[in-house]
């Protein structure tokens, strides 16, 4: 300990700009991470944050639930499956309105309508609201939390044109769909609301259904039994369904891609500092090893030192990366992510200390006497 | 109790080529208590490898070393790092200080390394460099010191461990001829003040006046 900080503070440019570059490259992990996940949630929040654990779409709607359309023929076909426990209807859309928190300004806002049960909490519903309660009946909404056009408790979402108006009952985290502002109201009332800005549209046909399987059947064998049954239905459980919406994993490969850099980056730039930190100080460990020093005590002072960078920049990198979460970005809410954190900061300490293995390898080759010749290890 | 007795000591060298060539020729050498004594010879005359060897950081491929009492012929690596960090001190040619150290932390640092007796080191160190002339430069760094001083806080190193045997490696080969009769006249005054043995690695003839006796060595066997 004592040498490995001596040596810190009398070369606090050097190490302090190993610190900065891995507390920059910490930073941009955590960001995009937070971002992928702000992300995701924002396309597909309404999907996982759900309670139905099957959804049913026509094939014909790629998994996209706005163009996945369940004619009776269909619906018939599900609510014919053996296994089947609960069933309903799930219809999309996205409109034009205005809120009392939009300041008046248009925003597209994206409609889910479920239908309600007795409580509020049918098949389809918000799996857990912050604030409020469920919709009761028609023109109830709960609405989404984050971003910039987040719901409130009272408000009003007037719908153009036609000025179908629904009130925010209750409000929920994370139940985005498509990134936009989205309410969640009963199926009859989407139905009206689709009919008040197209008159001409018509009874609109749900979009996809959603299930729940009958007691003793798991939710894999529900989808299993569904696809099984007609080749014109697309079933998934909820996860399969938020995650295989078009565009999701396309966008969890690039970031993958992205974090799979980072943690090449970190270990090969802490790996190439202490090597040549190593190389640059020879004659002095070679001195050392002269007057006694163990090869394991000067091994261990340079993994201390390792260990300290590493930490450092991970804390003034979580430290930059935490303003962030508390102001979002935009329409997207990006969460302080502790397992993120965690995650990574287990990850590099263990990739650097691997890395660094390369300069104790150097460490433990110096031989004593080339301090009586004058000849360091990097000779 | 001899500070050093080196009996019948060889040491061979396997080249790469499978040649062997030896470096020291079945030595015999025996340094009293207090005694400095100067190791004269040419470059390449085994001087280097037989102080090496009495000071832990080579093994003998045959004979007997002991040092103040303790045999270490057949120490393996371990047992002659502690033996080089409790009992020899060493002040090489060229690489001395640690340059990231202040003076008085390059002495200090043989107390991390082995003992860790805290205040009573720092307090040693305090003594040591005052003694040495050295009380108003203890936070100077390395390179804020001449190379006389930096050679006094080696001195000063050396002695850190109370060790019972010194070892000067060319002790004066980078300094001028003044500097270098101050050095060694400070070497002489110091190991007389503690009673420590020497041995002085030299090619200079003029560094020998400032030891008890001379040793000569020529192609790896010792002259009296």
């Amino acid at each position: 300990m004592f040498l490995a900080l001596k040596e810190m503070s009398r070369a606090k440019t050097r190490f302090g700009l190993l610190v900065a570059a891995i507390a920059l490259l910490v930073f941009l992990i955590l960001f995009q991470q937070s971002l992928q996940n702000g992300l995701i949630t924002g396309f597909v929040g309404a999907i996982r944050n759900q309670n139905a654990p099957v959804l049913v779409y026509s094939v014909d709607g790629q998994r996209v639930i706005q163009g996945s359309i369940i004619t009776p023929d269909l619906e018939a076909e599900v609510r014919d499956v053996d296994g089947l426990g609960t069933v309903g209807r799930l219809g999309q859309g996205t409109f034009t309105a205005t809120s009392t928190t939009s300041s008046g300004d248009s925003l597209d806002a994206t409609i889910l309508g479920y239908e309600l049960g007795d409580d509020g909490q049918g098949l389809g519903a918000p799996s857990e609201l912050v604030d409020g309660r469920y919709p009761s009946g028609e023109l109830e909404a709960v609405g989404s939390t984050g971003g910039d056009d987040a719901f409130a408790v009272g408000d009003t979402v007037v719908l153009q044109p036609g000025g179908f108006e629904i009130e925010i009952v209750g409000v929920a985290d994370d139940i985005q769909l498509n990134v936009s502002p989205t309410l969640f109201v009963s199926y009859s009332t989407w139905s009206d609301a689709v009919q008040s800005v197209n008159p001409d549209a018509g009874e609109p046909l749900p979009n996809v259904m959603v299930a729940a399987p009958a007691e003793g059947v798991t939710a894999d064998q529900l989808v299993t039994d569904i696809n099984d049954r007609s080749l014109d239905l697309d079933a998934l459980t909820r996860d399969d369904a938020a995650s295989e919406t078009p565009g999701v994993a396309q966008v969890q490969q690039s970031f993958q891609l992205i974090f799979l850099l980072y943690g090449l980056v970190v270990p090969c730039v802490t790996g190439l500092f202490f090597l040549i930190v190593t190389l640059q100080k020879a004659d002095a460990l070679t001195l050392l090893r002269a007057i006694g020093a163990p090869a394991k005590r000067l091994v261990a002072s340079l993994l201390i030192q390792v260990v300290l960078m590493i930490g450092g920049g991970l804390v003034i990198g979580t430290a930059l990366y935490f303003p962030l979460t508390v102001t979002g970005l935009g329409g997207l809410e990006l969460r302080f992510e502790t397992g993120a954190v965690l995650f990574w900061s287990i990850l590099l300490l263990t990739l650097g200390v691997a890395s660094s293995l390369v300069a104790a390898r150097r460490v433990l080759r110096i031989d004593p006497i080339e301090a009586t010749t004058g000849a360091g290890v990097g000779a | 109790m001899n500070a050093l007795e080196l009996t019948d000591v060889r040491k061979v060298y396997t080249m790469g080529d499978g040649s062997d060539v030896v470096a020291l020729d079945r030595s015999n050498l025996t340094v009293a208590e207090d005694e400095i004594i100067a190791l004269v010879g040419p470059s390449g005359s085994g001087k280097t490898t037989l102080c090496s060897m009495a000071g832990g950081i080579l093994s003998p491929t045959e004979g007997r070393i002991v040092v103040a009492g303790e045999d270490i012929s057949d120490y393996g690596d371990k047992e002659l790092t502690k033996f080089r960090q409790e009992s020899i001190g060493f002040v090489f040619q060229s690489v001395n200080l640690v340059p990231f150290l202040n003076a008085k932390e390059n002495l200090t640092v043989v107390d991390e390394l082995g003992a860790r007796t805290g205040k009573e080191a720092q307090r040693r160190a305090d003594d040591l460099l005052g003694e040495l002339g050295l009380g108003d430069r203890k936070q100077n760094m390395p390179s804020q010191l001449s190379g006389g001083q930096r050679q006094r806080v080696a001195i000063g190193r050396a002695l850190m461990n109370d060790p019972k045997l010194v070892l000067f490696d060319e002790p004066t080969s980078s300094l001028d001829t003044e500097l270098g009769e101050q050095v060694m006249e400070l070497i002489r005054t110091e190991m007389k003040r503690r009673g420590t043995a020497a041995i002085v690695v030299t090619h200079d003839e003029r560094i020998t006046e400032f030891c008890d006796r001379s040793v000569h060595i020529v192609d790896g066997r010792l002259e009296s």
